[in-house]
């Protein structure tokens, strides 16, 4: 079968079954929380705090605590949403594409990373819903038999493609999380001497059994979930392209757009991911588990990912300059690299493009702390993205008479904060009471790359 | 469930299990289930266990597919159509929204049918034959057939151990 020796270990410190179980299991069992969880659920919360208030705010006063006026109509709310939406591909890239491609390194990670795509989405969507202004006729965006025609809602527009698109990766992605945490639920139960842990874990496992022919439909449902779900990758970010390619808006209105974002959407991915498993391994010492290897394997593809990141930025200067439109070429050579919004024109370059090349060296990639402060760097890089697209552009149209500056107010500020609390209390609650990887899916892998050397005959 | 006798072979790796189930499938002692923490690919040949799995989902998909346009002709078409830009009314760019909602399907009615088929729901008691097939044991259960003495028990209790069973037990759940 798949006998992929090339990662090497996968599992180090020679691990049986048992150890697996209990040292994924042991701190989620753990009659008490630690301290560190609670000083950070304390400061995620205060954010979070912060960001309802924003929210009271703009439902209260209405989109003029903003601080958007008539050129620049898309501020912060959509930049937050696109670098959320962007961190939400995580997930199901690192997941669905590497179990579609059969990479075994992804086992110890996935989980995690699945766990960052559904917050990140839940706090990517909060941002067109109060954009929206007025919440409550949030409804207004679904399809459904009404009294105002009875009007349909618009099934070209890419903002309705939007709508379905994230909604059915919210969904999908719960459901495929879920499902693979299932076995997992059901090693939890079996293991905690807790009545009631028992009790909330059986719910949660929905009585599964690992018996031969329940494993073969499960692995069959999960192969074909992850299979229909890895296109959704490509889709849910290109139609957050078409948001902004679908318009005229120079600098915007470009086809190639939809590959760009999706690339980038990856990119910002895998730098999450980098950033959280090298917390998560240092916190709860699975060194063993997340290896430098990992490390290693996740740069080399952010290396790959940031090559294509500069290609696309320098044909985006190239298309500018070759379609000799005057307004393109405002854009990019006088707007975007010299204008008063240059600084995160070049942040993202050196950020996205030319950071991420120190990857290169070995020494560099081996040092986990400085993997760690490119990690973020990356993700800060992937927000100026946003920022430029959206604000250069808009601040800078046809008629100098419409040009208007842009900066965020503290509302604005509020809601993106809350979000990050929001983001940062969800992981804080996966950390704690869901295992956090994938215990059957380690096991599955244990044998066939580590150490363990009693009883390797093949079975083909 | 019922009140027969099974015989629980507990095994504590994974190519030693399926070495047994194989030995086992070759002396003709029929094999009710194999438990086990992770799953074993090869046990499903030996057991002959296939699913159809991929034919529901592909259905499902085409449901998805055809329902979405159906949906999506009826209102733009011929409950209201309405026409901006020149477009026809019968849009090419439907096929985002089929796409999308395509996999929607998919994804929704095979976990759908994975649950119904396992007859898996929240809060279900599913005893297990050995709560260590959860942890780092791998189970083989094999039920007493109406026609099998205690003789014939005996012998598969012998084969199991010739095979690598660290411990064979009897069981009724």
């Amino acid at each position: 079968m798949y006998n992929i020796k090339a990662r090497g270990v996968l599992i180090e410190g020679n691990k049986s079954y048992h150890d697996i179980t209990r040292d994924i299991t042991n701190p989620l069992l753990a009659k008490k929380t630690p301290a560190w969880w609670w000083i950070t659920a304390f400061l995620a919360s205060a954010m979070l705090a912060w960001g309802v208030w924003g929210f009271y705010n703009t439902i209260a006063f209405g989109l003029g605590t903003w601080g958007l006026n008539n050129s620049v109509s898309w501020g912060w709310a959509i930049i937050n949403f696109v670098w959320w939406i962007g961190i939400g591909h995580a997930g199901t890239a690192f997941s669905i594409f590497l179990l579609v491609l059969r990479q075994k390194w992804r086992t110890s990670i996935n989980r995690a990373a699945e766990a960052m795509t559904i917050f990140a989405v839940m706090a990517a969507g909060m941002f067109p819903l109060i954009h929206m202004g007025r919440i409550w006729d949030g409804f207004f965006v679904f399809p459904y038999p009404n009294t105002r025609g009875p009007l349909w809602t618009n099934f070209n527009s890419p903002l309705f493609w939007d709508v379905t698109a994230i909604s059915t990766y919210l969904t999908a992605s719960f459901l495929f999380w879920y499902v693979g945490m299932m076995p997992d639920f059901a090693t939890i139960r079996e293991r905690t001497s807790s009545k009631i842990k028992k009790a909330i874990y059986n719910v949660l496992s929905f009585g599964w059994v690992g018996s031969a022919r329940g494993w073969l439909r499960f692995e069959a449902a999960a192969l074909l979930m992850g299979g229909l779900t890895a296109p959704l990758v490509i889709s849910v970010h290109s139609i957050v392209a078409t948001d902004f390619a679908a318009g005229v808006v120079p600098g915007w209105h470009s086809t190639i757009f939809p590959p760009f974002f999706v690339v980038g959407a990856i990119f910002s991915g895998f730098a999450m991911v980098l950033t959280l498993m090298i917390i998560v391994r240092k916190v709860y010492k699975y060194e063993e588990y997340v290896t430098k290897k990992h490390l290693d394997a996740i740069t080399r593809v952010l290396t790959f990912v940031s090559l294509i990141m500069g290609v696309a930025y320098i044909s985006e200067i190239f298309v500018a300059w070759y379609s000799d439109s005057p307004y393109e070429m405002f854009v990019f050579f006088k707007n975007r690299t010299a204008g008063e919004y240059a600084y995160s024109y070049w942040a993202m370059i050196l950020f996205n493009a030319i950071v991420p090349q120190l990857f290169w060296f070995k020494k560099i990639r081996s040092n986990v702390v400085i993997v760690f402060i490119i990690s973020i760097l990356i993700n800060i890089g992937m927000w100026y993205e946003r920022f430029v697209i959206v604000v250069t552009s808009l601040s800078k149209t046809w008629l100098p008479a419409t040009w208007r500056g842009y900066s965020p107010t503290a509302t604005e500020i509020a809601i993106y904060v809350g979000t990050i609390g929001f983001f940062v209390l969800g992981i804080l609650i996966f950390l704690r009471f869901l295992p956090i990887m994938a215990i059957s899916e380690l096991k599955g892998i244990n044998k066939e790359t580590s150490v363990v050397t009693e009883n390797t005959e093949d079975h083909e | 469930m019922n009140n027969q006798n099974q015989i629980l072979g507990v095994f504590d790796d994974p190519d030693v299990v399926t070495d047994a189930v194989k030995e086992l499938v070759k002396q003709d002692v029929k094999i009710k289930d194999v438990f086990s923490p992770f799953p074993l690919e090869h046990v499903w040949d030996l057991l002959k266990l296939k699913t159809r799995m991929p034919y529901a989902t592909f259905i499902y998909g085409a449901l998805g597919t055809s329902s979405v346009f159906a949906f999506l002709y009826w209102t733009s078409v011929i409950d209201y159509p309405l026409t901006f830009g020149g477009k026809p009314h019968n849009s090419l760019s439907f096929v985002v929204i089929m796409f999308v909602l395509t996999i929607l399907f998919g994804v929704v009615l095979t976990l759908a049918t994975l649950l119904i088929r396992e007859k898996m729901w929240p809060g279900k008691n599913n005893p297990l034959p050995d709560h260590r097939s959860m942890d780092d044991k791998f189970v083989i259960v094999i039920e007493q057939g109406h026609n099998m003495d205690e003789k014939e028990m005996q012998k598969i209790d012998e084969l199991l151990k010739q095979n690598g069973a660290v411990e064979v037990n009897r069981s009724n759940v």
